[in-house]
């Protein structure tokens, strides 16, 4: 109780260079872990505020983005290769996984601005409230695709089960990606300009509008630069043909997840107290 | 009811201490930091930063049970003082120690995403300040009362007058019950009841043993309230007193007359 007469409770002194003191910032991220789980229930509720599906558009988005292809392959250009549609579905789902998160990232702080001004908070709160957003918006998508899979008629094995773990390795690498995106665009806000056309190159650069087993080999050299790769092969193995994928591909993939998020966290955490001044 | 937000002390304990305290920060001439500004100024070897002293040694104690107000012109660093004191901008020299939980008016974060209803604002403002869900809950409707905003608070808050934005900051800052409250220049925008009502719940909160400090242009509210003012000009402090003599000092330094027009403006 007496707590005015002993120690201050908090005491704020010009901070040196690295990084903030650790567990004191995770004990305070910790504090506000329902911030996280209740601003990202907002933010979605708010962007289907005045539309007439609302959630349901959580459904309807997949859905339709699946239609466009189904179109376009199986109907217009007169494949009936269920696999490859398979595959391209599967693909493109967990591609938009990481590119939506990356771009509700690279806006998170920037957005938060008002937040940041006026609250002391640990900032890393806002990328990690984003990639929490795009999980969430990828979840009813995996329930699209296995309904799809039924209809059209592929095998269902225990191998399946693969995909959680790449699932998991993605949302790793997502967090990584929008918590550094999210420090960059507060210093070069141009970032969230490129980033469509960088996720549209990012796009075809990926095995999903193609299978790994397609590429010449003089390309597949270069698949080594790009970090979706062996994940996104990992999915179209497990997802789509119900086989284990290749451990090499889940340690490369893993890799690049913890580097993206080791780096990126690096990077926020001894930037966010400049923030304030740079939002 | 047990409350991170709920301490008892004693009037005369020492509520904020700010010793020393300096901030500059280096700003691009350019509004906005971008890629092409950046090519331009390596470019052509200049430095496209320029360095704002924002606050300059300052020195200032709050005790419990008292209301400091702060004057100043537009730009004397006053708001950033506040965010200083509430951990919002670290500091580039001196020290601040702070014995309490502070609420800042706006530290609650309400009102900063207007997509959202009024009442998600509440939530999500006070679960970034570290409040737990149960904590908010118990005070909801409280807060949603002394607002008076009705309805209103299930509305988006893009749909907010000004009034209605500085009623339910206020609300919620004096509501959380802090230990040591910041009212930062939010008082001006509520109607002529509103105003009353809250200075009413400033008087009471100061009576509790509370730390009050009240940044405002309307200097009869600095007079009313204030056990102690502080004027701030250019990021230093000029002076520091008793109530009439600091506002006088402010007063004749503006070149304004004490004129009923003053006095009246919160």
């Amino acid at each position: 109780m007496e707590k005015s007469t002993s120690a201050p409770i908090e005491v704020y002194q010009p901070f040196r260079a690295g990084l903030p003191p650790l567990r004191r910032y995770w004990r305070s991220l910790w504090a506000r872990r329902s911030f996280i789980s209740e601003y990202s229930r907002s933010e979605l509720h708010s962007k289907h505020f005045d539309t007439v599906f609302g959630q349901v558009w959580l459904i309807i988005n997949p859905l339709l983005l699946s239609g466009v292809y189904f179109l376009l392959i199986v109907i217009i250009g007169g494949h009936s290769d269920k696999i490859r549609y398979a595959h391209l579905t599967a693909c493109l789902f967990l591609f938009y996984f990481v590119s939506n998160t990356l771009a509700g990232g690279s806006r998170s702080v920037v957005k938060g601005q008002k937040l940041i001004l006026n609250t002391a908070f640990p900032r890393i709160m806002l990328p990690i409230s984003a990639a929490l957003i795009g999980l969430i918006r990828f979840l009813p998508t995996v329930f699209v695709f296995l309904v799809i899979r039924t209809v059209i008629g592929l095998p269902v094995r225990w191998e399946m089960l693969w995909a959680i773990p790449v699932a998991f390795i993605t949302a790793i690498m997502a967090l990584g990606l929008s918590i550094l995106i999210s420090c960059v665009n507060v210093y070069f806000r141009d970032v969230s300009s490129f980033l469509p056309y960088f996720s549209r190159t990012w796009l075809y650069l990926s095995p999903i509008l193609y299978e790994v087993a397609q590429l010449k080999p003089s390309i597949r050299k270069f698949e080594a630069f790009n970090p979706l790769f062996p994940i996104l092969d990992s999915w179209s193995r497990s997802m789509v043909h119900a086989k284990a994928p290749h451990m090499m591909s889940l340690v490369q993939g893993l890799a690049w997840a913890l580097g993206f998020l080791f780096i990126g966290t690096y990077y926020f955490l001894s930037r966010e107290r400049d923030f304030a001044v740079r939002v | 009811m047990p409350s991170a937000f709920n301490n008892e002390h004693k009037p005369g304990d020492l509520a904020i201490s700010v010793q020393h305290l300096g901030l500059t920060y280096t700003t691009t001439i350019d509004k906005r930091p971008t890629l092409k500004a950046r090519v331009r100024a390596l470019g052509r070897g200049t430095k496209q930063t320029r360095i704002v002293r924002a606050l300059d040694d300052v020195m200032l104690d709050v005790p419990y049970g008292s209301v400091l107000g702060v004057v100043g012109a537009n730009g004397a660093g006053k708001s950033t003082l506040m965010r200083v004191i509430s951990g919002i901008l670290p500091p580039s020299q001196g020290r601040v120690e702070v014995y309490g939980k502070v609420s800042t008016l706006l530290a609650l974060g309400v009102g900063f995403n207007p997509a959202l209803s009024g009442r998600e604002n509440v939530q999500l403002g006070g679960l970034a300040a570290g409040m737990s869900r149960k904590e908010i809950a118990a005070h909801f409707e409280e807060i949603a009362d002394f607002a008076e905003l009705g309805d209103a608070i299930e509305a988006p808050m893009r749909t907010y007058s000004s009034g209605m934005f500085a009623r339910l900051g206020f609300s919620v800052a004096v509501t959380v019950r802090p230990d040591i409250l910041i009212v930062d220049e939010a008082l001006s925008t509520g109607d002529a009841k509103f105003k009353e009502k809250s200075l009413n719940k400033i008087k009471e909160l100061r009576s509790d043993a509370r730390a009050l400090i009240l940044v405002s242009h309307g200097l009869g509210t600095i007079r009313d309230v204030c056990n102690e003012v502080a004027w701030l000009h250019k990021g230093a402090l000029i002076q520091r007193g008793e109530p009439n003599e600091v506002v006088d000092a402010y007063e004749k330094f503006l070149k304004v007359k004490k004129s009923a027009a003053v006095n009246e403006d919160i």
